[in-house]
């Protein structure tokens, strides 16, 4: 009886589901050309690539996704939410693809789909400028280390605190900009983030921080993240195009530089994540 | 702290202010028919409000607000971040309004109803010109209280992707570095809504029918 129930509620939640599925049978390209804007999730704290600048976004997603729009001829439509919010609602479909950008991981392989690379992502360590106690990646052993929650950065920053004598204490913050504050105000001693990331807070005080060489982590790469469904497909495969084209001819070269002080050499396919 | 920054803060109090208002609004609303189906006396009308007023009343504002904007795009209905944070705050403040106008109505004397029977009014002029008057003059404080909580409470619905007064100043303090000057601004705008909304609660419960001046 009660299985019976069951089987009849599901095949129930399926018709319905099959419903809503054939109520746009158009793929989400068509949608969003046919809408004329593209939906975007982001989070705001995360310079240089997305942050807010005296009140206004800026950031090289800003840059790099006003040419995408171009490309396919449509405006773009920001929504922005706590990190930890916005896989998640990419994946209740309130925006068409996440900028972040994210880490490529393999975990995160196995349920998104990324963009090529659009910077390299390998996790390195912020400081106090000035502070000697830390001069390699080594000398974090034991001490106070900031990190953005659910980042790839922190599952880095966890690896490698197993490899050192003594564990880091790593301290999870909602976003990385409190990391920072943090450390500006001496109550940890580093920030885990990837070397554009740190690199540009650096540059942006040089009084207050400085950049610990060489990076600890592996090599690795951020990109841009889309669903995996067929439906999202179209879509997915003309904003690699749009983004291969501005590689092509150096526009993204170009608000690389602007945005990190220097280009970087990343792969035209999305590859092969180390972890 | 430049003035723009200021400025910015401002704009966003903007969200935080009509947010809060209409939501505020919206519970009333929902309030009043909540708290006539607990005070029906019927189980068929009780029962459901008994059971919203216990979730909304029970599950944490943040919950609530991630489960309508995350949790509704499943069953076929995706909303936009303002209606979430809309319909999230009013389901709220709706459940805490409806238990303060349920107990004000419940605390005027029964004496005073069947008075009023004995000299004649009809239960439908006893109910508008006795119990009413009483059970607002009764609630009134309360619901300033309440508005007072969800402007504050506002602050959540950042999560749904609303730029709030909280969530602009966070991303101000993240970019500019100047978090003190940034969140003393924003305590300061808070504490300006606050007062406003206090100070105008007090005028209008004095103006409610049967308070001595």
């Amino acid at each position: 009886m009660r299985a019976g129930f069951l089987v009849r509620g599901l095949a129930t939640a399926a018709l319905l589901l099959g419903t809503t599925f054939s109520a746009h049978a158009e793929d989400a390209l068509a949608r969003v050309k046919a809408a004329g804007s593209l939906k975007v999730g982001t989070e705001t704290a995360f310079a240089p690539f997305d942050f807010i600048d005296a009140g206004e976004h800026a950031g090289l997603n800003v840059d790099v996704f006003a040419e995408i729009g171009k490309e396919l001829g449509v405006t773009i439509e920001w929504v922005a939410l706590p990190w930890e919010g916005v896989l998640p609602g990419l994946e209740a479909g309130k925006f068409d693809m996440v900028a972040g950008p994210a880490t490529i991981t393999k975990a995160r392989m196995e349920r998104y789909r990324f963009t090529p690379p659009v910077a390299e992502a390998t996790v390195a360590i912020l400081k106090k400028a000035g502070d000697t106690t830390i001069t390699k990646p080594e000398d974090i052993a034991g001490k106070a280390i900031g990190v953005g929650k659910a980042t790839a950065q922190l599952a880095q920053l966890t690896a490698y605190s197993e490899t050192l004598p003594t564990k880091v204490d790593v301290r999870e913050y909602p976003a990385f900009t409190e990391s920072y504050a943090d450390l500006a105000a001496g109550r940890i001693a580093g920030v885990a983030n990837s070397l554009p990331n740190i690199a540009f807070v650096a540059s942006q005080r040089k009084d207050t921080f400085e950049v610990v060489l060489p990076p600890f982590g592996q090599k690795s790469y951020f990109g841009f993240i889309g669903t995996k469904d067929a439906d999202h497909a179209p879509l997915m495969v003309a904003i690699d195009a749009a983004l291969l084209k501005m590689k092509g001819d150096g526009r993204l070269a170009e608000m690389q530089k602007k945005w990190f002080g220097a280009s970087f050499d990343t792969p035209d396919s999305v590859p092969d994540p180390a972890f | 702290m430049s003035l723009k920054l200021f400025e910015l803060l401002l704009k966003a109090s903007l969200y935080t202010i009509g947010i809060s208002l209409i939501s505020i609004l919206i519970g009333f609303a929902i309030a009043i028919l909540l708290s006539g189906a607990m005070l029906s006396g019927r189980k068929f009308f009780s029962a459901p409000a008994q059971i919203f007023i216990s979730f909304f009343r029970g599950v944490p504002l943040l919950v609530q607000l991630l489960l309508i904007y995350n949790l509704l795009p499943v069953i076929g209905i995706n909303v936009p971040s303002i209606v979430a944070a809309i319909v999230g705050l009013s389901l709220c403040t709706a459940a805490y309004q409806a238990e303060n106008l349920r107990g004000g109505f419940a605390s005027v004397p029964r004496g005073l109803i069947e008075s009023a029977e004995m000299v004649g009014f009809t239960p439908g002029q006893a109910f508008r010109r006795i119990k009413v008057p009483i059970a607002l003059r009764l609630t009134f404080p309360a619901l300033v209280n309440e508005a007072i909580l969800i402007l504050k409470a506002s602050s959540l619905v950042s999560v749904v992707g609303i730029v709030e007064l909280t969530r602009m100043a966070q991303d101000l303090a993240g970019s500019t570095f100047l978090p003190l000057e940034i969140f003393a601004s924003a305590g300061l705008i808070y504490l300006v809504i606050n007062l406003v909304v206090a100070r105008a609660g007090g005028l209008i419960e004095r103006s409610l029918p049967g308070i001595p001046r």
